[in-house]
């Protein structure tokens, strides 16, 4: 099977550079020198990369979007793996961080940027260290610096760690994070291409996305979009965890059914269980039940299937899971997260939770469980930012999907014996 | 009163040269008084209000909206247990009541000889190796009991 | 022209420029969109999700206030999916909003219990216990936070962090924990922090002094004006059964742009003083008694035309005061010009003249000059409201700042480039900027050395850069204090105006920023001895006799205010009337000013409050002052508003006592029914106020003509004294200082500060003084006490020393207008 970014990964001593070149590291930076800087762009567009930190929106698209003759611009790169059942970047930055510094320095020079910032959330104090290291030897090696190899590029990598709020994972507020202010989400429009870190033009991908560029420069697009599917191109890793025996981190083709990931690579469910439910997506997507199971994994066939791919994160859950309980988790996290900027998240979170608490707790009725779901849409695309819609998703599914596993609950406390 | 010693004003000479506004510079500064101190107390966010001509209100908004930062002094290990989904699939809740007690914290806290601070925290980005915990600044993934006991243990 | 963008909203068509926001192209066809963190002022936020409006063709709905128009766009503010998302946001604000609507003070004119009423849910489905926080704790003395009612709106933060330009308000913690709060729970009280309480949409801030006196709906709101400042911001003044309850924000765009700093709004106890003058006395016998106003007024005048008779107008004067209002300073004028024929009258201590060379600016040209310059003014200190009209214009309409002055001030901070000029050198420093931008233009430049380093303490290169900011500018407002300017630097200010205007393409106009309420007015009036009003000058008999009638100019020379104490402590002088003014404590030397107001034969105070000089008089007249007067006045962008009263009384208006001094004197007397009667007798004489009537200054009164200023002579270099021992004084004036408006009884009486002098590192080493020593300032033969302070606020050879309250008696230092010296030694 064709892998992209973990062909590699687990060579000893990667991080250093010169293993990484003797990879056929930084190939991909000369050829794209070679290269008009539009042309880069156009190569991304071919390719059908999507952001791979969660939205899935077309990189070479948002590339494209930068505000003409407006300098100086800026690249952010999000390293802020927040989204629940999410590891797969913290193994590329850990094992790979010159293939990170790579893919920005390709990027910057397609989009004419000359400082660039990697933002790590606050935890990842050892991958941002590895990076400092990895940014001093490729400045060493003259990747990074004054005109880079004579082609006219000046680039500065800068690391910059966040302090512990998964809400920087979103994009604008991410740069108001690295602007030194609260992680509270901005108003779009303007976007960050137009108007983004210190009001610049701003660019801001994941570090997944990041990491596949040098290898469609050096494959070409065409080979990436042969990959996948119609809408899908390419690979993507996911991380699959929970029920599962060999829980880690994947790289599949898009368009792989979710039962081969979950039950040929990750080894099948644990103690041979059966499966309830999964999430595609991180904790943000919407839980589909076991008969979904098939979905081939790719954003339009999971959207489809009535969820999303979101980060590539897949949540395995077996028989022994209570829903409501698991529900009720998901929902501590996103009160926990919620920035409390506007009142619908910051107070519907909160209700959700309390209103969760009740039910698993055996003191809820199905009058609480109607009143969820009229939050849920009282919630649903109304709040500031995305982060509404996500604490939703877990509530919305879970009722609509597993709505016996609440009755159970409410069954036991209106009036019914309990079951063992 | 908190002043800034001179590694420190090397550090932050350095770190402010990485932006074109010193502004940016609020986390970092706040990440290495937290580090060096086990807190950030009012005199450290005046003095670091004043290296980046920032009111102390404004600081202190700041430093309280992200959880990595602490206004009362915590342990010389400060370990985050998460408790999110994937983790708690695998059964982290049993093994974080366990650390509690073991330390004599039940439900989080600092202990008294002021060598852990236990806090139950959301997704580390260590999902596949849960269920998991950081101590200061390394992650140990795949607990069980007695691998809870081990590294606990051997904390000098 | 900017293209209009047509839209419908409901329906109806309505067209609007470019860039407006949905709410707001509503409210012109009348269509009202509920916010709750939308401010006219504070722009756009869009987090409490209340002003969500469904627009076709967009997928989901939208907030109204973050939306900008756009080309045949379709609103719908009250469809299905409209009513319910308005009933979810409500629900969502109201769920752990607690029931206090019976004893909240917002009750009444609550944005929250309006919205809930028109757009909420009939009921709650919060089942739960409501979230318990800070309930009625003091955020400072004169604002009370209640965390509990608070919906997270962020106005209020907001308004700390963009107008005010402090951060002292700010939101703490996240999510549902987040919370309103200052560093470190220090209280909040910058000085203008007052205006989170009116634009807070629920009652979480609320006014301390206010809570519990009244239900809102109760109150007699006037719609007046702040006597403090000469910004003379509007204002509303709410009373119960005539008691003053509270004060808030008038919004005017042209003077205030919706915020009134905190004198105003909680300085006003003043009104129920225990030392207000209720009647008028006289000293009969040695002792005080108290007589009937009117009559006690014309036997006032009557004297003072015996006095006349007696020995020759010279012989009587007026000092007058920049506190009045236009109709009395007028009525003054009238009295003591015309009808007891002398030139002595004037109302202040510094030299100054009306008439500008160049446009006489207003605040909103503030925002649209290019370059500020801020010519020895603190306005954070001495005009509140310019100071965040400045900070709007330097930090969000992207003007330039620079700034020349004797000492650091807060704006510092902002500005593009920041000269100190040694105290006293002002005139200098003026003549070298001049003179640097005039050698550019070929014109007349003023003779002698101005670019030595060692005579202002500013290098010529980086007056060079001054020059250079002005210059290619095109379009300056020039705001200036001419009460900090020493000596005759006024002229050479007026000079230097002259000089920016003759640029090539430039635009330029200037803002006179005395701190006083109606400094203009004063002088507009002709509270002066050398102009009559509207800026005659009184040499010019051909004009003066042209307006006011054959006869009307007068023979000799008049007296300034301080000459007046002069020739009052010679003998000459055997009159004096003083108006609203306090020459023991606000004149240079105390010593010798008792002493000469005790020689006159005849002292007569006409104030609103006891005084040092009011017990010194003969005859003391009541002041019905701010509160209680109504009249207007010019603020310091040449502006006339009028100030209604918000209280009532029965003793008589102002007006009605000078009048009745005229008409006692007078063969043809003239009964005025109102303060309007007299505004429109001044527009028909008062050059400049032709226009003015009550009609035209109605909505947000009206800018008075300019008035030209003398032109031609370049002025002379003035000489500095070096001979001074000791530093130089300079005094620099305090918001908040302690004096007969904020008294020890005062809500802002935690606002006043310890006597302290400020001085250079470099003085304060030779001196052998430290931060926090005792010191004394010595002159004059008497000593003034204060806690040192080393902050280099000044240049060195100089002390600062802010005048902190009437007690500490600063001027008793002083001898003149010009450079004084003081000896500063430690205690």
């Amino acid at each position: 099977m064709t892998q992209i970014l973990f062909k590699n990964i687990d060579t000893k001593g990667l991080s250093s550079i010169g293993v990484y070149e003797k990879q056929g590291g930084y190939r991909s930076i000369k050829k794209a020198f070679d290269k008009k800087p539009e042309e880069i762009i156009e190569i991304v567009k071919a390719s059908g990369l999507r952001g791979r930190g969660g939205a899935g929106f077309p990189a070479g698209l948002k590339w494209s979007f930068l505000a003409k003759d407006v300098f100086p611009r800026y690249l952010a790169c999000n390293a802020d793996e927040s989204e629940p059942g999410t590891c797969k970047d913290r193994e590329l930055l850990e094992k790979t961080p010159h293939l990170l510094i790579e893919g920005i320095i390709v990027t910057c020079y397609a989009c004419r940027i000359n400082t660039g910032y990697i933002y790590y959330r606050g935890e990842f104090q050892h991958a941002s260290d590895l990076m400092d290291k990895a940014i001093e030897e490729a400045h060493a090696q003259g990747y990074l610096g004054k005109n880079i190899m004579g082609s006219g590029l000046d680039l500065e990598l800068h690391t910059h760690l966040g302090a512990g709020a998964y809400i920087c994972g979103e994009e604008s507020a991410l740069l108001n994070s690295l602007e030194g202010r609260r992680g509270e989400p901005r108003l779009k429009p303007p976007f960050p291409a137009v108007e983004g870190l210190y009001g610049k033009p701003t660019v801001i991908n994941n570090v997944e996305t990041l990491c596949v560029v040098p290898w469609i420069i050096n494959e070409g697009a065409e080979k990436h979009a042969a990959l996948g599917t119609e809408k899908s191109k390419g690979t993507k890793l996911v991380s699959v965890s929970g029920h599962v025996k060999k829980p880690g981190n994947y790289e599949i083709v898009m368009g792989t059914p979710t039962s081969e990931l979950i039950f040929n690579l990750a080894g099948g469910i644990r103690n041979d269980n059966k499966l309830k439910a999964f999430i595609p997506g991180g904790s943000s997507a919407n839980i589909l039940p076991a008969d979904k199971v098939d979905v081939r994994y790719d954003y339009e066939s999971i959207a489809e299937a009535g969820s999303m791919l979101g980060s590539g994160a897949l949540i395995v859950m077996d028989h022994t899971v209570n829903i409501v309980e698991a529900a009720l988790r998901m929902s501590y996290f996103y009160m926990h997260e919620s920035c409390g900027k506007c009142t619908p998240c910051r107070e519907g979170t909160r209700w959700m939770y309390q209103l969760l608490n009740d039910i698993q707790n055996g003191k809820g009725s199905s009058k609480q469980v109607e009143k969820l779901k009229d939050i849920c849409d009282n919630m649903s695309f109304k709040c500031f930012c995305a982060l509404g819609d996500a604490a939703v998703a877990p509530v919305a599914s879970s009722i609509m999907h597993f709505r016996s596993d609440y009755d159970e609950l409410i069954k036991n406390l209106e009036g019914d014996a309990v079951s063992a | 009163m908190f002043v800034f010693t001179s590694e420190d004003e090397n550090k932050i000479e350095k770190i402010v040269k990485k932006y074109p506004i010193k502004q940016s510079a609020l986390l970092p500064l706040l990440t290495l008084v937290q580090r060096r101190e086990g807190y950030i107390s009012p005199e450290a966010m005046q003095a670091i209000g004043k290296k980046l001509d920032l009111s102390p209100g404004y600081v202190q908004s700041v430093m309280s909206f992200y959880t990595m930062y602490h206004t009362e002094p915590t342990g010389k290990y400060i370990i985050l247990f998460c408790h999110n989904i994937s983790c708690q699939l695998n059964g982290a809740d049993n093994l974080f009541a366990y650390t509690g007690q073991k330390l004599g914290v039940s439900g989080g806290g600092t202990t008294e000889d002021k060598k852990f601070t236990l806090h139950k925290e959301e997704c580390l980005a260590a999902c596949c190796g849960a269920p998991m915990m950081r101590i200061n600044d390394t992650f140990h993934e795949n607990l069980t009991k007695e691998k809870i006991d081990q590294i606990l243990d051997s904390l000098p | 022209m900017s293209e209009n963008i047509n839209i419908t909203i409901n329906d109806q068509p309505v067209s609007v420029p470019k860039g407006t926001l949905v709410v707001e192209a509503a409210k012109q066809i009348g269509i009202e969109i509920p916010v709750f963190c939308y401010h006219e002022k504070l722009g756009p936020f869009g987090c409490c999700r209340m002003c969500l409006v469904e627009v076709e063709k967009m997928p989901k709905l939208t907030t109204a206030c973050t939306q900008t128009v756009m080309p045949d766009m379709v609103v719908k503010t009250e469809s299905p999916k409209v009513i319910k998302a308005q009933q979810g946001v409500l629900e969502f604000t109201l769920l752990n909003h607690p029931l206090d609507c019976p004893v909240c003070d917002k009750g009444g004119e609550c944005p929250l219990q309006n919205n809930t009423f028109k757009y909420g849910p009939g009921d709650t489905r919060m089942e739960f216990d409501r979230a318990n926080r800070d309930k009625a704790t003091p955020l400072s003395p004169v604002i009370t936070i209640d965390r509990e009612r608070c919906i997270a709106c962020q106005r209020c933060t907001r308004y700390s962090d963009i107008i005010e330009q402090e951060s002292a308000l700010v939101m703490l913690n996240r999510g549902f924990n987040n919370e309103v709060g200052t560093f470190n729970n220090e209280p909040y009280d910058t000085k203008y922090s007052g205006n989170v309480i009116d634009i807070c949409p629920v009652g979480a801030l609320t006014n301390t002094q206010f809570r519990f006196k009244a239900r809102t709906w109760d109150l007699d709101n006037s719609a007046t004006l702040c006597a403090h400042c000469g910004c003379n911001c509007n204002m509303t003044l709410g009373s119960r059964t005539n008691k003053l309850m509270r004060i808030e924000t008038r919004p005017n765009d042209l003077v205030d742009d919706g915020w009134i700093c905190d004198k105003a709004r909680f300085g006003y106890g003043f009104i129920e003083s225990d030392h207000r003058i209720a009647e008028a006395t006289n000293l009969v016998d040695g002792e005080y008694k108290v007589a009937n106003t009117l009559e006690t007024a014309r036997q006032t005048a009557e004297s003072l035309k015996k006095i006349v008779d007696e020995y020759g107008p010279e012989s009587i004067g007026f000092i007058g005061s920049p506190f009045g209002t236009n109709e009395e300073l007028y009525l003054y004028h009238k009295l003591f010009r015309f009808t007891l024929g002398t030139n002595n009258l004037d109302h202040k201590t510094y030299i100054d003249t009306p008439g500008l060379p160049v446009d006489h600016y207003d605040f909103l040209n503030v925002e649209t000059a290019n370059l500020v310059l801020l010519i020895g003014s603190d306005p954070a200190e001495e005009l509140p409201i310019l100071d965040l009209r400045i900070k709007k214009a330097i930090t969000r309409k992207g003007v330039k700042l620079a700034i020349l002055n004797d000492q650091k001030t807060e704006l510092d901070k902002i500005a593009d480039l920041s000269l100190m000029y040694d105290v006293g050198s002002d005139g200098i420093a003026l003549a070298a900027l001049a003179n640097s931008l005039a050698s550019e233009l070929g014109i007349a430049m003023v003779e002698g050395e101005t670019r030595d380093e060692s005579l202002t303490g500013i290098a010529e290169g980086r007056m060079k850069e001054m020059a250079e900011l002005v210059r290619t500018a095109m379009k300056v407002c020039v705001v200036y204090n001419p009460a900090s300017l020493t000596g005759n630097s006024i002229f050479m200010l007026k000079h230097l105006l002259g000089v920016i205007n003759k640029i090539p393409t430039m635009e330029c106009g200037a803002i006179p920023a005395v701190p006083f309420t109606n400094s203009l007015g004063a002088m507009d009036m002709g509270i002066l001895p050398d102009y009559y009003p509207g800026g005659i000058s009184s040499s010019d008999s051909v004009k003066i006799d042209q307006i006011w009638g054959d006869g009307s100019s007068l023979k000799s020379k008049g007296l300034s205010a301080l000459e007046m104490i002069n020739k009052a402590e010679s003998g000459e002088l055997k009159a004096l009337l003083i108006y609203r003014n306090n020459p023991v404590i606000d004149f240079p030397d105390r010593k010798r000013v008792e002493s000469a107001l005790k020689k006159l034969s005849l002292l007569v105070v006409h104030d609103m409050m006891k005084t040092e000089t009011s017990v010194l008089a003969t005859t003391v007249l009541p002041s019905n002052g701010p509160g209680y007067d109504e009249g207007t006045t010019t603020n310091i962008g040449g502006r006339v508003q009028y100030r209604k009263r918000g209280l009532k009384t029965n003793n008589s208006p102002d007006w009605k006592i000078i009048s009745k001094m005229i008409n006692s004197l007078s063969e043809k007397p003239i009964e005025y029914l109102t303060s309007f009667s007299v505004t429109e007798e001044l527009s028909q004489t008062v050059p400049g106020y032709s226009e003015i009537s009550k009609k035209s200054i109605k909505r947000e009164g009206k800018n008075r003509e300019k008035i030209e200023s003398e032109n031609g002579v370049v002025p002379e270099l003035g000489k500095i004294e070096s001979s001074g021992q000791g530093l130089k004084l300079r005094i620099a004036e305090q918001l908040f200082a302690k004096d007969k408006i904020l008294d020890a009884s005062s809500p802002l009486a935690h606002h006043f500060l310890p006597s302290t002098l400020c001085l250079h590192k470099k003085d304060a080493l030779k001196l052998d003084l430290s931060n926090g020593d005792q010191a004394i300032l010595e002159a004059n033969g008497v000593e003034v006490k204060a806690i040192v302070e080393v902050s280099n606020r000044c240049n060195p050879g100089a002390v600062i020393v802010p005048r902190v309250s009437d007690d500490q008696g600063l001027l008793r230092l002083a001898r003149s207008c010009s450079v004084n010296w003081v000896e500063v030694k430690k205690a």
